[in-house]
């Protein structure tokens, strides 16, 4: 027996309270004289006897109360023996059917000998069968009947997911919680080395869990994969387009292989690579010429090896005409939209068109069709037009405001709720500029920006950022780009101009990828990734697209969701390879290449000893350990908690009547 | 308004045991004169025959040369009595619930005796104060100051020590010569058997004994509101005692001990008197009175 929470022992210190009162506290009474106690005889003290009892009993009470309270809370167990015997023992049969193992015939090798191990094991033995990929997945419940246990095995089909063993552990430690039987655990699997986590100790099983593997990868096989794609998600112009693939090789030999670009089923584009020994090679495609609409890319190699389902490399290609994006300037700033918009045509796949606008030209135009706007340096927006802006950033529609010498002599920055505090003029101080001294490099408007410190401000507005995150901040800590969410939209203040006055951006290198990320942050176009990993989660609706229906074909053809589940699921997992066309909530149609794991392509097994060390046969420890279990009976925690409880209530009970009784038959008396 | 006078609260509240003695028996009498059934000193009783023998210095010569028969005139305590007082002074005599302590009641009391016997009856009086041994002696005399002597005598009695009726009386029985009447005050805490066995001898002699049983209200019916520890006033014995046994078993015992104390008391020929602490003084001097009529 033993304690999960021994600290609360201390509570039994309590009773030292009772015991004050009944024991201690007692003797103080005060004797009074009298004249005789003649005839106070020994029933007198009989009686006091009786009642001094009735006091120990309630003194008992209340100290049971106390002291199993504390018992209570330490949470007291028993380690209760499992019975061994053969009839209670429960073989589990985990069969791995990951993506790796579509190599050769690993998994038809895993369910013959999974169906032979089912054939000899003794009759009266209960057993489960489960397939593991990312996670367990049970097939069968504990049960004796074979032809449904091999029924079982014969219908697993190979999966795509990427195998973890520490899942397995997690599963096999809670199966064996609630089965409190002893477990026989057969694991078929190619044991590659890279599904173990990243810790051993999350491997460790249970103790009554006996683990025997069955692994069908008896060496390293060599493999080439198509390791990844770096690809745009939507193209506007052909020509700027490019692809670029890594061509991986696991314990392989260099050798020369064809990479192709195919599009839609056609072969547009290939190239020979050459893959040095073990290691990886780029291929770059310069022409992805795709047509308008959604295409079903990939990129294939001929490897000729014994797992070609990692041979090719799913993604999806949008071909569109650019997306308008409005800019509007004071009419005598010429140079903002100049850097601006050079900086957006620069930009590869950036398929944005810059609808330059000067402030007095602004009436009759239609917010709604540009993908994002920016305002440069701006006093004061006409009342008409600060209103609708506001609707379409409310309604998801994004801006970027620029705050310059402008907007500082105006005191306030439309859009923005809160007011200039301050304009910093730099250029009058010492130094004459303030360089960035911190940036976040995980907003999505900085990924690939690189030199923000070199940038040279001499003006900027200082704004209260409450409310909004502060992405980069000078030297003086003046907020200069602030990210604010306003309803669905967005609103990113940069608080000096686009023009080369204020500051030395826009001639500054950082300058094209920033406008760049800025603009498909903006428009949203970053949040689509033509390719994703199986078992990723695709997220279906925001939070203002509620109870619309979304659509969703799997690489099958079939709808996987249920009417009820198209209405409301927040979000999907991806679980096979192949494309998945998709209708979200927002009624955006999407197309998804979806690709496994290349973690799985690496078809190098674990090493014998730690196999051997995992399942214990290696070890002299674990060969004692396994020895002392097979002689000693499985033993398994069980709480006394609740017994604790009802016996506190049970001495509650008693103590309230014990005491109630007392009290009632002195009030009588008295 | 006499009543008042005899209530032992007010008398408490008097300094001077004398005065205290004299207003007990003065309202007393005061009383007594409105009632037909007592009398004493030279008052006339009855009329007798004469029978030869007769003293003829108690005929009525009078009735005589009217009638030519000779009667005897009988007057009421013609004749002098020996009022011996025994004074128990042990410790438990001094438990008082209220006011006043069973031994200043007793005082009140010999003292009212005393002085009803010495002034009204003309009668000698002695004190006996004991506990576990006689502590003060004083012979029955008729002599001037005898009043004054017998009443310091009960001023210097204080309760101490334990009762032991035993050694005393047996002492008590070489100074008794003269037969007479013999008050014992006590709380009598003894069994009636010992009590009668011890005092019995002292009737033989032929005295009328009178046991004045004095008790404090709180003793024969205790009130205790919940459980309490008591202590033994003469042994120092230490008891824990519970309301129940006190409201329920205690009377009980308390009123047995006073009926047998009270019914042996009077199968050996003696009298017995109940005396409660929060009760008049005239019960004692009513009993004492009729005593001596009867010796008469």
């Amino acid at each position: 027996m033993g304690f999960l929470s021994p600290f609360f022992l201390v509570g039994t210190a309590a009773v030292a309270l009772p015991l004050y009162l009944h024991l201690l506290r007692r003797h103080t009474t005060t004797p009074h004289p009298f004249s005789s106690l003649m005839f106070f005889e020994q029933r007198t003290q009989s009686s006091i006897r009786h009642r001094r009892l009735r006091y120990l009993l309630l003194l008992a009470f209340r100290l049971a109360v106390l002291v199993l309270l504390a018992l209570a809370f330490a949470n007291p167990y028993i380690k209760r023996t499992v019975a061994s015997a053969a009839g209670d023992k429960l073989m589990l049969l985990v069969i791995d059917n990951s993506f790796s193992m579509r190599a050769g015939t690993r998994l038809a090798d895993a369910k013959r000998e999974a169906i032979s191990i089912l054939a000899s094991r003794n009759g009266s033995d209960r057993a489960q069968v489960a397939l593991l990929g990312s996670q367990l997945h049970v097939m069968t419940q504990p049960i004796r009947d074979p032809a449904v246990l091999r029924a079982a095995v014969e219908s697993i089909v190979p999966g795509d997911s990427r195998n973890n063993f520490g899942e397995l552990t997690r599963a096999a430690r809670s199966i064996q919680e609630s089965t409190h039987s002893p477990i026989e655990l057969h694991l078929f699997s190619d044991m590659q080395k890279t599904d173990m986590p990243a810790s051993f100790q999350e491997m460790a099983l249970p103790a009554n869990v006996s683990l025997v593997i069955h692994s069908l990868a008896k060496d390293t096989q060599p493999n080439w994969a198509v390791e990844s794609v770096h690809a745009p998600s939507r193209v506007w112009d052909p020509k700027k387009a490019h692809v670029e693939a890594v061509v991986a090789g696991y314990h392989t030999p260099s050798a020369s292989r064809t990479a192709a670009l195919v599009v839609n089923g056609k072969v547009i584009d290939s190239r020979k690579v050459d893959v040095p020994a073990g290691g990886r090679a780029t291929v770059d495609f310069q022409n992805l010429n795709v047509p308008y609409g959604l295409s079903r890319c990939e990129v294939r190699i001929d490897s000729d090896d014994s797992l070609p389902a990692d041979d090719s490399y799913l993604f999806a290609v949008e071909r569109s005409d650019p997306q308008p994006a409005l800019f509007v300037h004071e009419s005598a700033d010429a140079r903002s939209p100049l850097f601006f918009g050079g900086a957006l045509a620069s930009a590869e796949e950036a398929s944005f068109a810059l609808d330059s606008v000067a402030l007095e030209r602004l009436s009759g135009v239609t917010l709604s069709k540009y993908a994002f706007v920016v305002l440069s340096d701006l006093g004061s927006l006409p009342q008409q037009f600060e209103n609708d802006l506001a609707r379409y950033v409310r309604g998801g529609g994004s801006v970027l405001i620029a705050a310059g010498t402008s907007a500082a002599h105006r005191g306030r920055i439309p859009l923005w709720d809160a007011p200039i505090i301050e304009a910093r003029d730099y250029s009058r101080d010492g130094e004459r500029f303030l360089s960035v001294a911190e940036s976040d490099s995980s907003h999505p408007s900085m990924q690939g920006s690189q030199g923000w410190a070199e940038i040279r401000f001499y003006y900027a507005v200082a704004v209260d950022p409450s409310g909004g995150r502060v992405i980069a901040r000078l030297s003086d800590q003046t907020p200069v780009l602030v990210d604010k969410k306003m309803g669905e939209g967005h609103v990113l203040l940069f608080a000096s101009g686009l023009d080369n006055l204020t500051n030395d951006f826009p001639v500054e290198p950082v300058f094209v990828p920033f406008v760049k990320q800025v603009a498909r942050y903006l428009s949203g176009s970053e949040e689509r990734n033509g390719s994703r990993l199986v078992d990723s989660f695709l997220e279906l609706r925001t939070a203002k697209d509620q109870a619309v229906s979304v659509e969703i074909i799997d690489p099958a053809g079939h709808r996987p969701l249920s009417l009820k589940e198209a209405a409301s699921a927040e979000s999907y997992q991806l679980t096979s390879a192949g494309f998945y066309t998709v209708r979200l909530a927002n009624g955006t149609q999407d197309l998804l290449g979806v690709n496994a794991d290349r973690r799985e392509s690496n078809l190098e097994p674990m090493p014998n000893d730690v196999l051997a060390l995992w399942s214990g046969q290696n070890s002299a420890d674990f060969k004692r350990l396994a020895a002392a279990r097979a002689e000693n009976e499985r033993e398994n925690r069980e709480s006394l908690w609740w017994y604790a409880i009802l016996l506190v209530l049970a001495a509650a009970v008693g103590e309230s009547l014990l005491a109630s009784r007392y009290l009632v038959t002195q009030a009588e008396k008295s | 308004m006499v009543q008042r006078f005899l209530d032992p609260v007010v008398l408490a509240e008097i300094a001077s045991l004398d005065l205290i003695a004299r207003t007990v028996v003065d309202g007393f009498v005061a009383g007594l004169h409105r009632s037909p059934d007592f009398g004493f000193s030279q008052e006339f009783a009855e009329y007798r025959a004469y029978s030869p023998g007769d003293d003829l210095r108690h005929v009525d010569w009078n009735v005589f040369a009217r009638t030519e028969r000779a009667y005897l005139k009988r007057y009421r305590g013609e004749t002098n009595s020996l009022l011996t007082v025994l004074l128990d002074a042990s410790n438990s005599m001094n438990y008082a619930s209220g006011k006043i302590s069973k031994m200043d009641y007793a005082r009140f009391a010999a003292a009212s005796l005393f002085y009803l016997a010495i002034h009204n009856q003309r009668d000698a009086a002695g004190l006996i104060v004991f506990d576990d041994e006689v502590r003060n002696y004083i012979r029955p005399s008729t002599r001037q100051g005898q009043i004054n002597r017998l009443l310091h005598g009960l001023e210097l009695a204080e309760p101490r020590a334990r009762t032991d009726f035993a050694k005393p009386l047996d002492h008590f029985q070489q100074f008794l010569r003269r037969r007479g009447l013999v008050l014992v005050i006590s709380d009598f805490y003894e069994t009636p058997e010992k009590i009668i066995r011890t005092i019995e001898p002292l009737r033989f002699h032929g005295n009328e004994i009178v046991l004045f049983h004095v008790l404090d209200p709180k003793e024969i019916r205790p009130e205790l509101s919940g459980p309490a520890i008591l202590f033994d006033l003469e042994t120092d014995r230490h008891l824990e005692v519970t309301p129940e046994y006190t409201s329920d078993e205690y009377p009980q015992k308390i009123q047995a001990h006073i009926t047998s104390l009270r019914d042996r008391a009077r199968a050996a020929q003696m009298d017995y008197c109940l005396l409660i602490t929060d009760q008049p003084l005239d019960a004692a001097l009513r009993q004492y009175l009729t005593i001596r009529q009867g010796r008469n």
